[in-house]
């Protein structure tokens, strides 16, 4: 498929969950579980899709990958995952003034473009940590939007959706005039990409696919507070104020 | 030259205090680091055991419960601002399912964690009554990758400390529990009874 009709689709798919959300009724606050989200029972339904989409489709495959690929293979190619999102990285943390971070990533992205990353030769350096264009967009004060759950990529905010989209844009690797190979590899970014972050996280999802009280609400939360630490550019482990300390503050003081 | 003296003796009552909440902050954050080691190192033990039956190893989930756990502040944060609002017998229903599905849950996880190792590496004051305690979460083999695992311990005064929370890689299990809860309750206009149907038909699947 040529390049412009690949993003002539993905923006007509983009353009179309925006019209449906704008055609969801929202629902008035006393009825939500979740004041930041007015569009729930639409949403929830798209979240039983998604739950039957990875029962069918992306749980067993993961699992069959887990089990088949050694363990060098399936860390080379959450490698190149992750290689690949640097790009926008660099873009968006220049647009955010983080130059540091910037410059840590296009020197990532170089040095480890010699293995196409699948390699990461920059391990025991400085990292940089992710940006996409929603956190550009929090930086520029943008409000956050509603929760909305998508087909197939799961919950997001508003405004994460739209930096997400700007992303794609943006990503200098999807522009590229690629031979048949290339184009192959690009196509194939996207399912490897979902598999190996399946993979990556297999305990975690379905501990919140099997074991919760209401997996959407669950989900729900766990998007908030991984994209809250994303917002805050708190890297694993890292001691800083959080929203979380302030709900523990209050229940000490009641 | 009194108001000298005064001075001076205020100044080493004010050196005294600092000294000696520097001290009990000092104590607070070692206690809570033994607390967490300990608790990882009898988790391993646990783990390792082969149990006779199902309800054995929930058995031994309930031990460590108990032992280092605040599972009273854990199951009222739990139930967010409902808590309050629930009757007193909502409440001793809500604690008792609660208990049940988190140990039945607990225990059958326990695989997941074999052979894993702890190690704990940092621990800070949050206010007066919580300290976090951040580790490393191993596997030897290096077939899973390194995962930070924070836990939240409760520093009461005059009360041992006990963990109330554990969060891994920025995610609280507590406030997702809570989240999770007060959506069914939410859900169901407000019915703590609700959150206590779902939790019965949750232990019933167990």
């Amino acid at each position: 498929m040529p390049h412009q009709a690949k993003h002539l689709l993905k923006l007509f798919y983009i353009t179309a969950i925006a019209s449906a959300l704008g055609a969801c009724a929202s629902l008035p606050e006393d009825q939500r579980s979740d004041v930041r989200d007015p569009y729930e029972e639409s949403n929830r339904k798209i979240f039983a899709f998604n739950m039957a989409a990875d029962s069918y489709v992306l749980e067993p495959v993961a699992d069959g990958y887990r089990t088949v690929a050694p363990t060098a293979v399936q860390r080379g190619i959450s490698n190149h995952v992750d290689w690949v999102s640097l790009p926008s990285t660099a873009v968006n943390s220049t647009l955010q003034g983080k130059f540091e971070n910037a410059t840590l990533a296009v020197l990532h992205f170089a040095v480890n473009g010699l293995t196409l990353g699948f390699v990461d030769l920059t391990a025991d350096d400085d990292q940089p940590t992710r940006e996409d264009f929603g956190q550009t967009l929090a930086a520029a004060n943008v409000p956050e939007g509603s929760y909305v759950e998508v087909p197939l990529l799961g919950g997001h905010t508003t405004r994460s959706l739209s930096g997400r989209v700007v992303d794609f844009i943006l990503n200098p690797l999807s522009a590229l005039e690629a031979g048949q190979l290339g184009q192959t590899v690009q196509t194939a970014q996207l399912p490897v990409g979902a598999v190996s972050a399946r993979a990556d996280d297999f305990e975690a999802i379905n501990e919140v696919k099997y074991n919760s009280l209401d997996p959407y609400a669950r989900a729900r939360s766990v998007y908030y507070q991984k994209r809250k630490g994303l917002l805050e550019d708190r890297l694993p482990g890292e001691i800083v104020e959080s929203d979380n300390d302030d709900a523990f503050d209050s229940f000490f003081e009641d | 030259m009194l108001k000298m003296v005064t001075k001076l003796t205020a100044l080493v009552a004010l050196a005294f205090v600092m000294m000696s909440s520097a001290v009990m902050a000092d104590d607070r954050l070692d206690a809570s680091k033994n607390l967490v080691d300990e608790m990882a190192k009898a988790v391993k033990m646990a783990i390792e055991q082969d149990y006779e039956s199902d309800g054995a190893r929930i058995d031994a989930v309930n031990a460590l419960l108990d032992t280092y756990f605040d599972f009273d502040g854990i199951t009222r944060f739990s139930a967010g601002r409902y808590w309050k609002k629930a009757t007193d017998a909502e409440k001793a229903d809500y604690s008792a399912l609660f208990r049940i599905v988190l140990t039945g849950l607990a225990a059958r996880q326990f695989d997941q964690l074999k052979g894993l190792d702890y190690t704990v590496t940092d621990a800070v004051s949050k206010g007066k009554k919580l300290v976090l305690v951040t580790g490393i979460m191993r596997d030897p083999t290096g077939a899973q990758a390194d995962a930070v695992v924070s836990w939240r311990v409760s520093t009461m005064p005059n009360k041992a400390p006990l963990i109330i929370d554990v969060e891994i890689e920025n995610i609280s299990m507590l406030i997702t529990q809570q989240q999770e809860n007060t959506a069914i309750i939410r859900k169901n206009g407000g019915k703590f009874s609700a959150l206590n149907d779902v939790l019965r038909q949750t232990a019933e699947g167990l």
